[in-house]
């Protein structure tokens, strides 16, 4: 029973797309399977670990309608080794999916699309708005790297979302750094708050777009909905209390210094070498007119870098983890980068001048 | 009728006997300890049946006349202690007065005591209570028959014959060890399983654990004010599958102490597998006073009024002592052939403790002359640096100039290097050895003042009563481990900070395990611990892998490193490093010379 003529390409596409969600390690088997649906003259591919779904739509031609799961790594695999543009063929036979390719052939084993789990998109969708994919990939970037991975603290392994009049918010923090970022919306919606998981925070910047085609986001219950291009995202979100980062935020710190993003970006890079390699630790000292960025390691290895400052005013002398200001310092584009500090017990926090959008407060270490 | 009424006296003694008397090896601990206290020299013991259906036990020691002879098998009645301040420094190794008392009230016991110079001996027995003479030379026999003959429900409890007389050899050698200086034998059903003549500490030892254990075991000796800790512990190479090897005495008592024991493991837990038990035979010795043995009836658990100290001397003394490298030991087959050929110490010879700094068995490291001496010698040879040359043969006519690891011939299968010292061969496993320098390296570096990290959001953690409490009291600990915390509701407490090493581990489950061993223990070494594991699987990570080409200077390099690394008989993860075999050894491989 013939199912689809088509191209490798035009298969492989929309695969990639939704592969991206099929974890590696299941105790549920069809779960590594991707389903295949075709209505008429539309290819639909969806895959899900259950937390997360991702639909796209295709063009298929030929053959009668199905519905079927199949394994969606092998046959990914089978063709990205197949020759650019190679005409393919799907068709069933005793429940084994057979492709051919030229003279290549795969049979590969199904499981029935009845048995395949899917989220079903929320009926009476509450919030909704829409915005630029560009845009909120952009807004992503500046704060998903602050996440938690694997946290026992569950709602930090992930990515708080606020929606309030006109205005997106965006916070991350793995508990000893958080980065927070917002920008304008068109729309008055009521203030919101939830937690967007951070395997869909991953999967949302791998496949938005940088332009200004529209994404829509709906928000409903425990569920989030990306509408953008042929892709449809359903999540579930976390359920839980996202720390109070407004209050994380310092207000009033008193020293103030700018610097170049490159030239300190280079200097912590260089610093970093000889920092031990566990802990990271690399301490700044600042006096009037000089930033000096010192590390050492386990081997007693030293490396001191000074930054000419524009400052004056108290010293200080602070250490960090240099994991962490590396990570915000290559994810801003400003050229510059505003610091503000306080004493060597509290937070310090980042800013770019002339931006209230972004800021990024990072722990001090006791080195 | 009232409904109250007093017990009878036997029905008293017999539920008395339910603690103190458990099981034979109870009753032969007990009299055994009568005996001690009593100054004996020489003890006799006979068992039937496991000691079920017969327990005699003679001893030459004081004795007792016709009229204490009824008030010894009373309740309560005892010669060891007359007030209270006695029973807080007591220093005899009973002191209740309940044992006797409660082994005549479950078996058919009969005393028959000699006092010192007194004209004849006299007897008492359980059923009959009257004093009768006896024949005996010296000394005391308590013999006890039938055990639980009158209370059948207990008797149900015993295990079979080989189990209880196990349990009773284990008494035995307990006494036996710590006594050394007291001759014993063991009969059972007639048959001699151990005879003893009065030894040094160390040949007591070998006689009742091996000469194996002797040979691999690392004397220590180490007093700090009025407490002493001295004895033999086995290398980690030579732990145990079972805690059966772990004698610890206080004050000549064997206890089953968990501080005690916890300590130990502490001390051994970096160089020991995970599942593995270390072997040891520990004296602890500290003023009767700062102890409390009146904790349990059978007395094995103990309470320290200084318990924190006593852990951490315990702890260091015992670490100290496996630290030292033994690179340079002599093969242990000169060891053990020196202990079979010693001559035998005349029976009733008076050995004290201090004989355990007994001739040193080690060869002198010399490593700082022996180390001058190689680097003097590949110093000018300039063309090892290009490879070109074949490297100098190893200086071996000049053996004592040889470093204790010797020089490397070769590598074999990209393993193991081959090396060449003055006693013979030295096998080196490459990849084992370099983990443990750099595991040591790296814990050096550490150890001291932790990098702290402070908390953006800080952990907030729910704790039950003890714990919280354990958090208030051990605050200042905590604070000096690197974690900052404070209480901010009635069972809640809050870290603000937490060591940057351990940062992201999960923090309520670290300073809970911290809490809870806080708790047991006086001092904690889970942040250690952890350190540790995190630090192991670097130098893991670091460490030069199997098939990786060594040249002669590296590997010789690699051996000096050896003779200075502390713990390097052990990887990290307690496997051996190194092993020797000494020419001896090699000739009786080959049949040669004999």
């Amino acid at each position: 029973m013939l199912l689809l003529t088509t191209t490798r390409d035009a298969l492989l596409s929309p695969l990639q797309s939704v592969s991206g969600v099929v974890e590696k390690r299941h105790t549920l088997p069809i779960l590594s399977n991707v389903l295949i649906e075709k209505r008429g003259q539309e290819l639909t591919l969806l895959a899900t670990d259950i937390e997360i779904q991702i639909k796209t739509t295709a063009q298929g031609d030929g053959g009668e309608d199905i519905a079927l799961t199949v394994g969606a790594r092998k046959l990914q695999d089978i063709l990205r080794a197949l020759p650019d543009g190679t005409p393919i063929s799907l068709s069933l036979d005793d429940k084994r999916l057979t492709l051919k390719a030229g003279k290549s052939r795969f049979q590969l084993q199904t499981l029935p699309a009845t048995d395949y789990p899917r989220l079903a998109p929320p009926a009476a969708e509450a919030l909704r708005f829409s915005i630029p994919q560009g845009a909120f990939k952009r807004q992503l970037a500046l704060v998903q790297f602050a996440m938690a991975q694997q946290d026992i603290r569950y709602y930090l392994n992930g990515l708080l979302l606020v929606a309030t009049a006109g205005e997106l918010r965006m916070v991350a923090t793995d508990g000893h750094r958080l980065a927070y970022a917002s920008s304008k919306i068109e729309a008055e919606l009521p203030k919101t708050e939830v937690i967007l998981p951070r395997k869909t925070v991953l999967e949302l910047a791998r496949q938005l777009a940088d332009n200004d085609d529209p994404m829509e986001v709906a928000i409903v219950g425990s569920q989030v909905v990306f509408r953008f291009g042929t892709i449809e995202l359903i999540s579930k979100l976390i359920d839980g209390k996202f720390p109070d980062y407004e209050r994380v935020i310092p207000q009033h710190h008193p020293k103030l210094l700018a610097l170049d993003r490159a030239t300190v970006l280079a200097a912590l890079q260089r610093a970093a070498i000889l920092s031990n390699e566990k802990f990271r630790g690399v301490r700044l000292v600042l006096a009037d007119g000089s930033l000096k960025i010192i590390s050492s390691n386990a081997e007693q290895e030293e490396a001191q870098e000074e930054l000419e400052i524009d400052y004056t005013g108290e010293g200080l002398d602070i250490g960090f983890n240099v994991t962490y200001l590396l990570d915000v310092l290559n994810n801003v584009t400003a050229e510059t980068v505003e610091w503000r500090f306080n004493d060597n017990n509290s937070s310090a926090l980042v800013t770019l001048p002339g931006n209230t959008q972004f800021k990024y407060v990072v722990m001090p270490m006791r080195i | 009728m009232s409904a109250i009424h007093r017990l009878s006296d036997l029905l008293i003694n017999q539920i008395a006997a339910g603690e103190v008397v458990e099981r034979p090896a109870s009753v032969l601990k007990e009299v055994l300890e009568n005996a001690l206290d009593a100054g004996a020299r020489a003890i006799e013991v006979h068992l039937e049946e496991g000691g079920v259906r017969r327990l005699k036990v003679s001893d030459d020691g004081d004795g007792m006349g016709p009229e204490d002879l009824p008030l010894a098998i009373e309740r309560h009645a005892t010669s060891k202690i007359a007030t209270l301040d006695d029973l807080e420094q007591v220093a005899t190794l009973g002191f209740r007065g309940e044992a006797l008392a409660a082994i005549a009230a479950v078996s058919r016991l009969r005393v028959t005591s000699r006092a010192h110079g007194a004209p004849q001996a006299w007897s008492i027995s359980s059923d009959r209570r009257d004093v009768a003479p006896a024949a005996l030379n010296h000394g005391t026999v308590v013999d006890v028959a039938d055990l639980y003959f009158n209370t059948p429900a207990r008797r149900k409890f015993l295990k079979s014959e080989s189990t209880e007389f196990a349990h009773c050899a284990d008494v035995f050698r307990r006494t036996a060890l710590v006594r050394h200086a007291v001759g014993f034998q063991l009969t059972h059903n007639g048959r001699v399983v151990h005879r003893l003549p009065p030894a040094d500490p160390r040949r007591r030892v070998a006689a009742l654990l091996g000469d194996e254990f002797l040979a691999e075991a690392r004397e220590l000796d180490t007093q700090a004010g009025a407490v002493r800790l001295w004895g033999l512990a086995a290398l980690p190479a030579h732990a145990k599958a079972n805690r059966d090897s772990q004698f610890f005495f206080v004050n000549g008592r064997f206890v089953r102490d968990k501080l005690l024991a916890h300590a130990a493991r502490e001390a051994y837990a970096d160089v020991l597998h995970g599942s593995r038990h270390p072997a040891y035979v520990l004296f602890l010795q500290t003023d009767p006073a700062a102890v409390d043995v009146n904790v349990h009836p059978a007395k094995t658990e103990v309470r320290f009024r200084e318990a924190r100290a006593i852990h951490q001397f315990v702890f260091h003394a015992l670490n100290r002592c496996l630290a030292d490298p033994t690179a340079g030991v002599l093969p242990t087959e000169e060891v053990a052939a020196s202990i079979r050929e010693a001559p035998t110490t005349p029976f009733h010879a008076t050995v004290d403790s201090s004989r355990w700094a007994a001739p040193s068995r080690q060869t002198p490291l010399l490593m700082e002359s022996a180390n001058r001496a190689y680097f003097d010698f590949v110093a000018p040879s300039p063309q090892l640096a290009d490879g070109s040359s074949a490297p100098p043969p190893p200086p071996a006519h000049e053996a004592d100039d040889t470093p204790p690891l010797g020089f490397a011939l070769a590598q074999l299968h990209g393993v193991y290097i081959l090396a060449q010292n003055s006693a013979g061969l030295v096998l080196v496993d490459m990849h084992a050895a370099h983990e443990r320098i750099l595991y040591e390296r790296l814990k050096t570096v550490l150890d001291g003042d932790p990098t702290i990290q402070r908390l953006l959001i800080p952990a907030v953690l729910a704790l039950g009563p003890a714990d919280f409490a354990a958090a208030e009291e051990h605050a200042p600990v905590l604070q000096q481990l690197g974690f900052d915390t404070a209480p901010i509701g009635p069972q809640e407490i809050i870290v603000r900070s937490v060591p940057a090493l351990l940062g992201d581990a999960p923090i309520a489950d670290l300073v809970r395990s911290l809490l809870g061993e806080l708790r047991e223990f006086p001092a904690s070494q889970v942040v250690t611990a952890r350190r540790n594991e995190l630090l192991a699987t670097m130098a893991c990570h670091g460490a030069v892998r199997a098939h990786r080409r060594l040249t002669l200077p590296e590997m010789n390099a690699l051996l000096r490193d050896m003779e200075r690394c502390d713990r390097i008989d052990q990887c990290n993860h307690g496997r051996p490093t190194w092993r020797a075999m000494s020419l001896q050894e090699l000739d009786r491989l080959f049949l040669r010379g004999q």
